[in-house]
């Protein structure tokens, strides 16, 4: 009896620990997408003498509609199949975790060989070497890829002169300006083309805070943009993070505080003068609302933004109300724009050579670039003419089936067909914007701030304790801006901006050579 | 009943009129905000008694309502499912490490104690899971991780187990010839009902509230847990309307009933809670006082 007690007890105790591995060994119930036998007849083409292999691709989708990804993956794959014998699998991972399934990913030694790196992360996972250098692959497999991607753009990719990612063709470069309702300046006959610069603005907000209550002259973007922050981003390169930047038009880079700067203080200024005339809402330091939802409830007047071409008729549809803009400065380019969402190869990949081709493809075949930026044709649009597309017959944007709307991560965007009811040349207008760009002298570069985590954090609390405060005018530059800079100092910003400064040097020697 | 109970009697029931106000108001706010126009939202704000009834919110749910239905079916199998499976695992383990003639109980116990302080971490978890057991994108990546075996309450249920089932009720059943399978499900279950529905009602909540193991296991949309869905789209919806979208996606952000929705997500996400707890109510008061009362 007692025996067969202590047989029975410890034999509870085995199922326990062994229930949970059985119950995992089970039944899966869904087997991952097979790669299509689709294609396996086609005829001879250059890929056809390599090994077949597949290829794993992740990206981030921030959209319901993903439903249509498997027959894009599977027509996808057909085209691959014949150019380049290997088939891609598309691996969609929601923007929210993003970031984290592809640590596991990597640091799990899944299959993947593709993925989109940026997000504020390239350079940490360049150092934590976890991307491919692609120098000798770009040389050998990649000759489409420096023959679309101009030579500065591919180069501000690189960390200590070593290429990790391949930059997108999109809207690289942004300007800065305001966005107001059409109506308004009708009404009133408010002479846009009189609009200069940010001065000029002071009697059109006086205008509509006269004439029209209810109706705040200048909202923020945003939550995290205030009126500020786009007028300086008219005048300096952020350099990463803000602390310690470079002013645009400087030569001889030089990495300045930005807090304790004439131009700042001047803006600071300009935007505590509207504040304090009722220009800004008064809860502008503090709300969540952002102007596109105010502008439709008829709340607001205009917002500061940063801009591209085709921007006016976007922010029109996105505010329900005709936008008219207008721009404060040149378009400008700086390192940010360009290491945002890159494509890269991971270095646990098995299949770097074909990966490297397959991203050739991606930056040069028009059917391969539409059929990822927009889907299948007939199916997820029409053509309405030689490069302008739409919906077809009964499809909407909430019933799409591929509905990524990420034709701006995929490549090449330029060679991708424009969407109805945009300007056809669009994309002509967007190069043109790009090229004339003014490029930051520091393009290129991407400080590493590491060995001074301390007292970035203690920094960054600084910042964000004033930050809104000041750049929506709430509070007064006056009597705060001494105390926000002695705190700044407290917390060691001038060691930062010492650090950025000794690394930039660097930079800028191994760029010359 | 003399003069100053029957103040304090009023006194106390305004404290708990307050305390239940401050605890319904909330939620009440939440539920008149997810049938107020958007765009009243955004003029006037939040209010209990909205001017501007619209349903715009639920409608726009409705139109998403294959991927929320879905997820709301996943939600509740693997509740249904987590929940049964965990309260087995757990008292399958507690009851053998609560007898005193089990072989090696001190050391199973310390197991389990062990890896309530220290666990391998959120790389070696997904290699396991996924690369050796290979549960990436099925529904038990929701169930097994993390939430099937809580070693605080494998603890909780020992310390049950060992105080309030007497050893000569264990003792008479093996006189009468049942055997341990037979004495730990017709005898031990049934006098241990309090502290499975305490547990089992924990279990419920974390298994409803987690989205943690859908965003670590699974990619697959069709597998995405309710709460899941919500986080998801609030972050696309931030992400969407941060970036600079061309033609058709700017529209659609446009037409989205953001404030609305979120609440409308909140009310359609709380509901089986709401509907479950009363059923557990009085096991849960019996489970919680259990220990303090002896013999």
């Amino acid at each position: 009896m007692k025996k067969g007690f202590r047989m029975m007890t410890a034999l509870m105790a085995v199922c326990v620990t062994s229930a949970a591995v059985l119950t995992a060994c089970s039944t899966k119930s869904n087997e991952p997408a097979k790669p299509s036998a689709g294609g396996a007849a086609q005829e001879a083409k250059p890929g056809s003498n390599l090994p077949p292999a597949e290829l794993a691709m992740a990206f981030f989708t921030t959209s319901s509609q993903t439903q249509g990804i498997a027959a894009v993956q599977e027509e996808l794959s057909k085209l691959t199949k014949a150019k380049i014998n290997a088939t891609v699998k598309l691996v969609p991972v929601s923007y929210g975790s993003y970031l984290q399934q592809m640590n596991l990913m990597q640091a799990s030694g899944e299959k993947l060989d593709l993925f989109v790196s940026g997000l504020g992360q390239y350079s940490t996972q360049v150092a934590q070497g976890r991307l491919m250098p692609l120098d000798d692959l770009l040389n050998k497999y990649g000759s489409n890829i420096k023959k679309y991607v101009d030579a500065p753009f591919l180069d501000a990719a690189r960390i200590n002169g070593k290429l990790y990612s391949i930059p997108g063709i999109r809207d690289l470069a942004s300007d800065r300006g305001i966005a107001m309702r059409k109506d308004l300046i009708d009404k009133y006959k408010i002479d846009v083309s009189k609009i200069k610069t940010f001065d000029d603005l002071d009697a059109v907000f006086k205008t509509i805070k006269d004439n029209e209550p209810g109706v705040t002259p200048l909202v923020s973007y945003q939550a995290n943009s205030n009126p500020a922050d786009t007028m300086l981003g008219t005048k300096f390169d952020n350099l990463d993070d803000g602390l310690g930047v470079m002013a645009l038009d400087d030569s001889s880079l030089k990495v300045m505080n930005l807090y304790d700067n004439k131009f700042y203080t001047d803006t600071l200024n300009t935007v505590r003068r509207w504040y304090t005339a009722g220009y800004i809402p008064k809860d502008a330091a503090v709300t969540k609302d952002n102007a596109n939802d105010l502008i439709k409830a008829g709340r607001a007047f205009s917002y500061f933004t940063t801009m591209k071409p085709g921007y006016a008729q976007q922010a029109s549809r996105a505010a329900g109300k005709e936008i008219v803009t207008v721009s404060f400065s040149d378009p400008n380019i700086v390192t940010l724009n360009l290491t945002r969402f890159n494509w890269a190869i991971s270095n646990n990949s098995k299949e770097p050579e074909r990966a490297m081709m397959f991203l050739d493809l991606m930056y040069s075949d028009k059917d391969i670039i539409n059929l990822l930026a927009w889907g299948i044709e007939g199916k997820d649009y029409v053509k309405k003419s030689d490069n302008m597309i739409d919906y077809p017959e009964g499809v909407t944007a909430s019933t799409v089936q591929y509905g990524l709307n990420q034709g701006w991560l995929f490549g090449n965007q330029f060679l991708s067909y424009v969407f109805s009811p945009d300007p056809a040349d669009l994309w002509q207008q967007m190069d043109k914007f790009n090229k004339g760009a003014i490029k930051s002298k520091a393009l290129g570069f991407t400080p590493d701030m590491t060995s001074l985590k301390t007292e970035s954090v203690a920094v960054m609390n600084v910042v964000n304790q004033y930050k809104n405060g000041l750049h929506t005018g709430t509070l007064d530059p006056q009597s705060v801006l001494p105390e926000f800079n002695k705190k700044l100092k407290d917390a060691g910003i001038d060691k930062i901006i010492a650090e950025k400064q000794k690394q930039l040097d660097e930079w800028a020697k191994t760029k010359k050579q | 009943m003399g003069k100053t109970t029957k103040y304090g009697q009023w006194a106390l029931h305004a404290l708990f009129l307050l305390i239940s106000a401050a605890a319904l108001l909330p939620f009440l706010l939440l539920v008149s905000s997810s049938i107020t126009d958007e765009q009243e939202i955004i003029k006037s704000g939040y209010s209990l008694f909205p001017s501007q009834i619209s349903f715009a919110a639920y409608d726009y749910l409705m139109k998403d309502a294959e991927a929320i239905l879905r997820s709301y079916g996943i939600s509740v199998a693997v509740t249904v499912i987590g929940t049964i499976a965990s309260l087995l695992m757990i008292s399958l383990f507690a009851y053998p490490i609560s007898r005193k003639d089990m072989p090696f109980r001190n050391g199973l116990s310390f197991y389990v104690f062990f890896t309530m302080l220290f666990n391998g971490g959120l790389v070696p978890t997904y290699y396991v899971y996924t690369q050796i057991l290979d549960l990436k994108n099925t529904i038990w990546a929701l169930i097994i991780p993390i939430l099937l075996l809580n070693g605080f309450y494998v603890l909780l249920a020992r310390t049950f187990f060992a105080t309030s089932i007497p050893v000569p009720v264990i003792e008479s059943a093996y006189i009468d010839g049942a055997g341990e399978f037979r004495i730990f499900f017709r005898i031990v279950m049934p006098l241990s009902l309090p502290i499975l529905a305490t547990i089992g009602l924990f279990q419920v909540i974390h298994y409803w509230n987690d989205w943690f193991n859908a965003l670590i296991f699974v990619t697959d949309s069709k597998l995405f847990s309710l709460q899941y869905l919500l986080n998801k789209i609030l972050l696309d919806i931030q992400f969407l309307s941060s970036s600079e979208m061309g033609g058709n996606q700017a529209e659609m952000i446009a037409a989205l009933p953001k404030e609305s929705v979120r609440m409308a997500m909140a009310v359609i996400g709380v509901i089986p809670i709401l509907v479950s707890y009363p059923f557990f109510q009085k096991y849960f008061v019996k489970g919680l006082t259990v220990g303090a009362v002896k013999g």
